[in-house]
């Protein structure tokens, strides 16, 4: 309880929690809000925001803009946060192995990471998607693949400063093996960074998500914002509203995501009020 | 052992890791676009709307692609060992005369992102800072937020809609005026001004980071007990804030501004493709869709050297600013 | 001064085709009378995308085409009504048996770099190029057996049957003249004239930026007295759409074509008092909209589906909701713009609005029944990756026959992807395309239908594997039948098994859209629009 009310302290990332909150009450209710499959054709074409029943209008084909923002809601929520466990299970998994153990495992771990730190990223993440073809899988582990590098450098940093401290030395004593040494004893202790890196890593997984949509390499199937975005942007002089309120929900989110982040990150350290 | 030696064997040293790495991404990035489905000569083939398979069949053995995949590998890795980085399939050149064509538009958006946001992102740090949890405070970690929050391409298309068609203060796109061909000054005044619009959209992007890492670790070193000691000796704020902590402060976002530089080699797809700058980053977007194997290689090889070395550059630079740092 | 502009006027043809007349005529009166043109200037057009080379004579690819002619010359032109007027050929004449077509050619004419131009490079650029390198050479001329050079400005072609088609495939587009000092005794596909042309055209070649432009400027020595009249050609190469409008909009950029700007963005600018909208000089090109089905495999070798995907597609909300009112339903398997040939039919299973219910029982009474979920049949549907506008025809598709109960997924690959599935391994079910029909359907229909077009690993050929000997049979006797009449009911007997068996079934005629900045004058002067040659084009400032 003294996280939560340390969590409270921070304003922002109140606000930031209340509407991260709301985005995730809308994914969870889309399919109730709207029953109707988000693709279907349900009214008149282009109409504007607040006619013809569209809240936020509709597209070129007359499709509901607000009703694919709810459906695209939890697609890209979904993206966003498996994204991002996949490049943090990744990153923990390789950087603790490096920082741990040290040596050639740590030499030959390091170089991994700063190749994939050397490509640049936003085109081997566009490589991934057309190799294995635009589908949310494509997705999803495109961005991890760009993603875990970051993830596996802090670990690794946090694993070699705690290895020599006394109360792992002690754990060997005893006779712990390495494996629950690094599980039990180690991860628990530098889990906030990892959180907070985590949470921030959801919003740019978004983006990237928008990024790529934006050149054609989405799901044609599924609907996303960064779908609605890719779909509204060659109409974006003649019917604003198409891609406009997909990117106000994707600003709001990943601006909710990075205050929460920050709150959290004063939560969990509270000596040190930043940290990025 | 004099400090000079003990540099360049640190140089030294850093470049001969690097060569695996360089190798590695050289060996992989070959053998991942083996695994894309067509080659350069079915997107040739499709382009010129019809062809015949003989002439297909011709393409291929002139391209090297019918031969066994080890033996393409070989041949790559052979020609790069002479700095030779083949022929594009596509442009129908030499890879590395295209590739050094792009670079310096690539540096020029890249350099001037980069300043502009370190800048920016320092006097906002420093502001924000220096009025912790106020309202500029607050507003600037807005104002950082949303800037970096909002798709980069609708940021591009408003800045062309605001600045090019409604106040006419910019051309709205490429890198310089083809109407005219202007040469000398003309010529670099009219670039600089095409060079405006893409780079105030990609830097708006990364002044989130800047400004939030100059604040931070402004604040950071501001605990330090140096500082103690120096409002001890009875110095004025100002000074402790410009000269002790800021010098400090800036160890951190020197670092990440190299790193960046280095990662931006590859360029931006979305703004250059927005305002139509002849980078890197179009250039390999459209490599990787016309199956131009060649030329992709060429352009992440390219990438990874300049990785390396100002990432090598920065490090030295640091061990410079902050003599504590040792190199080694 | 006649300003002829298509604001708002699009759907009526008739306004439209009183507008092409209105722009022959102020063609004809400006270059006779040359009142107000006014000689210099650049013009800044868009290319889009990049093209792979600046080598007319060995690809098709529509980028090659807005530049290269404006380099190469061909023998002929074409005006506005599809009639031959002439270029390199100052006159020819078709012998009586349709075996010999004599070209007499211009005289004084110069390559850019001083060498004379002669019948031997009229006979070289025929057999040893467009014959053996061209993508559709061998086919426009497979019935030239020789030509004979009697003297310098004499080719005679001598065809071992009649080729009447041969003669709407002489632009510099489809047939560009090139330099026979250039190109004998080298690899044609290695020679470096393929990014450094020599033409004989009205405006030489300076510089290529990769990425950026590519410059022409005009040849100070150009056979035609007086012309051209700009200084400078640059295309410029723009890879977003929204910035491409921009620049036109912004006056930066003079001329966009093949749909440079699109349709959604036309509908705005051509409310501007600067900027000009034409749907004029895409007669010989006729772009088709369609689909392709694999008629070997289930569910689309049976041709009921075929019949009642065709019954129950909504052509007309496709015109007005994707591409913006720009399109013409197709309503047989040749485009409407054959009318003139006398080769056009109007055939069944085309209604004019769809018809759901009768898809629906014709799928019943073929034995394709609905299961629990009203699903007859699934489906991959893969799409063109040329653009937004195919995927939204694709997420139309998806939900129009879910009403018939055909249940689409959509597929988007990239294009070496896409192609590789469609046209070498056949890995597909039903495709979304678009296919040039050109000006005759020798050159652009056959390839879409023949047995002999069953070509595995060419792209853009008869991938459906459709093979009817009948077919065959109606194609050949078509391509070599020189009595007009005769040839239009061959063509009308083929549309009729086409429009029952539909191994492809076309969507719509695409109207591809060229927009221009009002400064920029007689940029649309013959059949071959943005393919042309531009010499007689001009600034008004």
């Amino acid at each position: 309880m003294a996280f939560w009310r340390r969590f409270c302290r921070n304003r922002s990332a109140v606000i930031g929690l209340v509407i991260l909150c709301l985005v995730i009450l809308i994914a969870i209710s889309a399919s109730w809000l709207y029953p109707e499959d988000p693709f279907k054709l349900v009214g008149r074409a282009m109409s504007p925001p607040g006619e013809n029943g569209f809240l936020f209008g509709s597209d070129t084909l007359g499709r509901d803009v607000a009703a694919g923002m709810a459906h695209g809601a939890r697609v890209s929520l979904l993206i966003g946060l498996l994204a991002t466990s996949v490049a943090v299970t990744l990153g923990v998994v390789l950087g603790a192995l490096a920082g741990y153990f040290g040596g050639w495992i740590d030499d030959v771990l390091m170089r991994l990471t700063e190749m994939f730190q050397t490509i640049p990223s936003f085109i081997f993440a566009i490589l991934i998607v057309a190799i294995m073809k635009p589908s949310i899988n494509s997705v999803v582990l495109a961005i991890a693949v760009v993603s875990w590098p970051a993830v596996a450098r802090l670990v690794r940093g946090e694993f070699m400063s705690m290895r020599n401290r006394e109360f792992v030395q002690a754990c060997h004593i005893i006779g712990m093996s390495d494996w629950r040494i690094m599980i039990r004893e180690i991860l628990p202790n530098c889990l906030s960074p990892i959180i907070v890196t985590g949470s921030l890593m959801v919003a740019t997984a978004i983006l990237i998500e928008s990024g790529l949509a934006f050149l054609g390499l989405g799901d044609p199937n599924i609907i996303s914002w960064g779908f609605q975005i890719g779909a509204g942007r060659t109409v974006l002089r003649s019917a604003w509203w198409v891609c406009t309120f997909p990117g106000i929900a994707i600003m709001l989110t990943v601006l909710a995501i990075n205050l929460v982040g920050e709150g959290l990150n004063d939560a969990l350290n509270p000596r040190l009020r930043e940290r990025t | 052992m004099s400090q000079a030696a003990q540099r360049s064997r640190y140089v030294l040293k850093r470049l001969l890791q690097a060569v695996p790495v360089v190798v590695a991404i050289v060996v992989v990035n070959f053998f991942l676009l083996q695994l894309a489905e067509g080659d350069a000569v079915d997107v040739l083939a499709g382009e010129a709307g019809s062809a015949t398979p003989e002439y297909m069949a011709q393409l291929r053995e002139k391209f090297g692609l019918d031969k066994p995949l080890l033996v393409q590998l070989g041949v790559y890795m052979k020609n790069m060992l002479t700095f030779d980085l083949g022929y594009s399939f596509r442009h129908d050149m030499p890879v590395a005369q295209l590739v050094l064509d792009r670079l310096m538009p690539t540096l020029l958006l890249m350099v001037s992102t980069i300043t502009l946001a370190v800048g920016f992102g320092i006097v906002l740090g420093l502001i924000a800072a220096s009025n912790l949890n106020k309202w500029r405070d607050n507003i600037i970690s807005v104002f950082a937020l949303v800037s970096y929050a909002t798709p980069l391409f609708w940021v591009g298309l408003m800045m062309i809609v605001v600045f090019s068609l409604k106040l006419r203060w910019f051309p709205t796109s490429g890198m310089e005026n083809v109407a005219m061909f202007y040469e000398g000054w003309d010529r670099v005044k009219d670039i600089a001004h095409h060079l405006v619009m893409p780079t105030l959209t990609l830097s708006l992007f990364y002044l989130a980071l800047y400004t939030r890492l100059m604040r931070a670790s402004m604040l950071e070193q501001a605990s330090m007990d140096y500082v103690t000691t120096a409002r001890a000796k009875g110095l004025t704020e100002r000074r402790i804030v410009f000269v002790h902590i800021l010098r400090n402060a800036l160890l951190p976002v020197v670092t990440m501004a190299g790193v960046q530089v280095g990662s931006l080699i590859g360029g931006s797809v979305i703004v250059e493709s927005v305002f139509a700058w002849p980078g890197l980053g179009m250039l390999a977007f459209e490599a990787l869709f016309s199956r131009d194997l060649n030329l992709l290689l060429g352009i992440f090889l390219l990438s990874a050297l300049l990785v390396v070395a100002i990432n090598l550059v920065v490090d030295l630079l640091y061990s410079f600013l902050d003599p504590r740092i040792e190199v080694g | 001064m006649v300003r002829c502009t298509l604001k708002s006027l699009t759907s009526e043809s008739l306004v439209k085709k009183l507008c092409t007349a209105a722009l022959a005529v102020v063609a004809v009166a400006v270059s006779s009378q040359a009142i107000s043109q006014s000689a210099g200037g650049t013009m800044v057009m868009i290319a889009q995308p990049e093209p792979p080379s600046l080598a007319p004579y060995l690809s098709t690819s529509g980028p090659i085409g807005l530049v290269a002619p404006k380099i190469y010359n061909g023998l002929l032109d074409y005006d506005l009504d599809l009639n031959p007027v002439p270029e390199l050929a100052q006159s020819w004449e078709v012998s009586d048996d349709g075996l010999t077509v004599t070209f007499k050619l211009q005289e004084g004419v110069t390559w850019h770099d001083g060498e004379p131009f002669t019948s031997a490079d009229v006979q070289f650029t025929i057999m040893e190029v467009l014959k053996q390198f061209h993508p559709r050479g061998p086919n426009s001329f497979r019935e030239v057996s020789s030509i004979d050079t009697p003297d310098d400005t004499t080719a005679i072609f001598n065809l071992d049957n009649p080729a009447p088609y041969m003669m709407r495939a002489l632009s510099a587009y489809e047939s560009p003249i090139v330099p026979k000092h250039l190109l004998e005794g080298k690899d044609i596909r290695e020679a470096e004239l393929s990014g450094k042309p020599v033409g004989t055209g009205p405006f030489k070649f300076v510089e290529w930026k990769k990425g950026q432009y590519i410059r022409l400027d005009k040849n100070e020595d150009y056979w035609k007295e007086g012309l051209p009249l700009l200084d400078r050609i640059v295309a410029r190469i723009i890879p977003d759409a929204s910035t491409r409008t921009a620049a036109m909009e912004s006056g930066e950029v003079h001329y966009g074509a093949f749909g440079a700007i699109p349709n959604i963005d036309v509908v705005r600018l051509r409310d501007l008092d600067d900027i000009g909208v034409t749907t004029d000089g895409y007669a010989m090109i006729n772009p088709m909209a369609l689909i392709e089905f694999d008629t070997t495999r289930a569910p689309f070798d049976n041709k009921a589906l075929r019949q009642a995907i065709s019954m129950s597609v909504d052509r007309q909300f496709l015109i007005d909701n994707i591409w913006f009112g720009y399109g013409k339903p197709a309503t047989s398997a040749m485009t409407s713009n054959y009318e003139p040939l006398g080769l056009y039919k109007a055939t069944e299973n085309y209604p004019a609005a769809p018809d759901v219910e009768a898809a629906n029982a014709l799928l019943d009474e073929a034995g394709l029944e609905a299961d629990a979920d009203g699903v007859r049949a699934t489906a991959t549907i893969d799409l063109i990756p040329y653009g937004e506008d195919w995927r939204r025809l694709g997420e139309y598709m998806k939900q129009a026959m879910a009403d018939i109960g055909v249940k689409l997924e959509l597929r988007y690959e990239d294009v070496p992807t896409w192609l590789k599935r469609v046209y070498a391994d056949y890995d597909f079910e039903l495709n979304v395309n678009y296919f040039y029909q050109l000006p005759d359907p020798v050159i652009g229909v056959q390839r879409h239908y023949g047995t002999d077009q069953i070509r595995q690993g060419t792209p853009f050929v008869n991938s459906a594997r459709y093979s009817n000997p009948q077919v065959d049979e109606l194609l050949a006797s078509g391509a070599m039948e020189v009595d007009a009449a005769r040839r239009g009911e061959i063509y009308a007997e083929l549309q009729d098994i086409l429009a029952e068996d539909l191994p492809v079934v076309n969507l719509f005629e695409m109207e591809f859209l060229t927009v221009f900045n009002q400064k920029l004058k007689d940029h649309t002067v013959s059949a071959m629009g943005a393919y042309g040659s531009f010499d007689r084009a001009w600034i008004d400032d």
